[in-house]
């Protein structure tokens, strides 16, 4: 039922075209205003409609449909039929359509440099992969327990018990080698020390040579930056010591 | 009148969407379908054959050119073209021009109540509480919808109060409406 009495009667005399003059002014301006009555509006044009539904009669003549399906033939639709939009409204399509494009166009510039530092990252990835296999590949060799060792000696010179310290002091790396280590008992091994410039030997590793008297420390745990002025090795329990224990069995020279 | 009930087949909006995409079969179906009921009210408004054909035809072809006045969500298609066919009758009976645009026509009835089966009973139920009518509220709806009187001529016409044609036709509007429990 219709919230707004005021209007119902002159409601239902509008859904008729029945009403005229300021009357129907007074209507219209109250639908603008009254989503209700325009509902209850839509209601009563039903309500009309089944009194049109009323009306009965003979059907159209057969001419009819030829005449409407003839003019339908003549007058092809053309579709899609698209209401004509207004001009800001086109111009705002046509910013839109150009803001797009130039959105897109950043969006590939980006995604080019996107490709080419990824493309370059993907270089320097493979390049330090190929490095770390070699890494790998050296320390495997220099650490393999089936690794065969040759000791070259000028003339006719016995092999002596020799070992050879690699250090880069300014990262603490040190790779050492040795070879014709005599062999000790089980509760003993050598260990390797930095002797430093100023200071305590420092702890640089325990190893036990293989059956060969050969050996390896690679990369033990050294603080950067210290200056090395040798190396030594002294013999150790198997655990190895913060402190030589004994005296050097080897100490080296720069060279 | 008969109703061409038993070939629907395609729903109303599907015809309408049809006619939408220029399928002149969807605009033959669609007229098939209500070609009646859009006669018979011209015919009734009118009195003329000639002329109720010629609404006919402007009603179908209005459809025909533009499909998008028809707005499928909000109410039934023969709903809409009954009532078009009668403004569109009426503006030619008192040699006037079209004083809606049809778009805004919007006609709030169930579109099952004429596509089903039930088209003759439903048929039949409107002339029974349009005959239980007092006959002067009768009167008054029909010579508003049929003769498009305004309710200042009908109340010239019948010598009655202008307040009383106005209640009697918006209370035989709400007796049709209560009738299909609308």
């Amino acid at each position: 039922m219709n919230a707004h009495e005021q209007f119902a009667e002159d409601l239902a005399l509008y859904a008729l075209g029945a009403i005229e003059g300021e009357e129907r002014l007074a209507v219209e301006k109250h639908l603008d205003e009254c989503s209700a009555c325009r509902t209850e509006l839509e209601q009563l044009r039903g309500d009309a409609a089944l009194l049109a539904f009323s009306a009965g009669g003979p059907r159209p003549p057969s001419r009819s449909r030829e005449r409407l399906m003839a003019a339908i033939a003549k007058e092809p639709r053309r579709v899609p039929v698209r209401p004509v939009k207004r001009a800001w409204w086109r111009a705002f399509e046509w910013a839109a359509a150009v803001a797009t494009v130039v959105v897109v166009l950043l969006l590939v510039r980006q995604n080019s440099d996107l490709q080419r530092r990824l493309a370059g990252l993907q270089s320097n990835s493979a390049d330090q992969l190929q490095q770390l296999l070699q890494a790998k590949q050296i320390i495997a060799t220099l650490t393999a327990a089936d690794a065969e060792r040759y000791v070259l000696v000028a003339g006719k010179t016995p092999p002596q018990p020799q070992g050879r310290a690699i250090y880069v002091a300014s990262s603490g790396t040190l790779v050492f080698l040795a070879s014709n280590m005599p062999q000790l008992p089980p509760q003993k091994a050598y260990e390797l020390w930095l002797i430093p410039a100023n200071g305590a030997p420092i702890p640089a590793g325990v190893f036990r040579p293989n059956a060969q008297g050969s050996a390896a420390v690679i990369k033990p745990p050294l603080r950067p930056g210290v200056e090395a002025k040798t190396f030594a090795i002294t013999v150790e329990p198997a655990a190895g010591s913060s402190a030589p224990t004994s005296q050097p069995v080897m100490v080296g020279t720069r060279g | 009148m008969s109703h061409a009930a038993s070939d629907v087949v395609l729903t109303d909006a599907m015809l309408v969407s049809a006619i939408r995409s220029g399928d002149e079969r969807g605009m033959a179906q669609l007229y098939d379908r209500y070609s009646g009921i859009v006669y018979s009210v011209a015919l009734r408004v009118l009195g003329d054959t000639g002329a109720a054909e010629d609404i006919l035809q402007e009603v179908f072809m209005q459809l025909w050119r533009n499909p998008d006045v028809f707005d499928a969500s909000r109410g039934s298609l023969a709903g809409w073209l009954a009532v078009i066919a009668r403004n569109r009758a009426i503006d030619s009976l008192r040699k006037r021009r079209p004083e809606d645009d049809i778009a805004d026509v919007i006609v709030g009835i169930e579109p099952d109540m004429v596509r089903s089966v039930d088209w003759n009973r439903s048929l039949e139920k409107i002339r029974g509480v349009l005959g239980s009518m007092p006959p002067p509220q009768r009167s008054a709806l029909e010579m508003s919808f049929f003769e498009g009187l305004t309710h200042s001529e009908i109340a010239e016409k019948t010598g009655e109060p202008l307040g009383t044609i106005k209640t009697r036709i918006r209370a035989g509007l709400l007796t049709l409406r209560k009738a299909f429990n609308r």
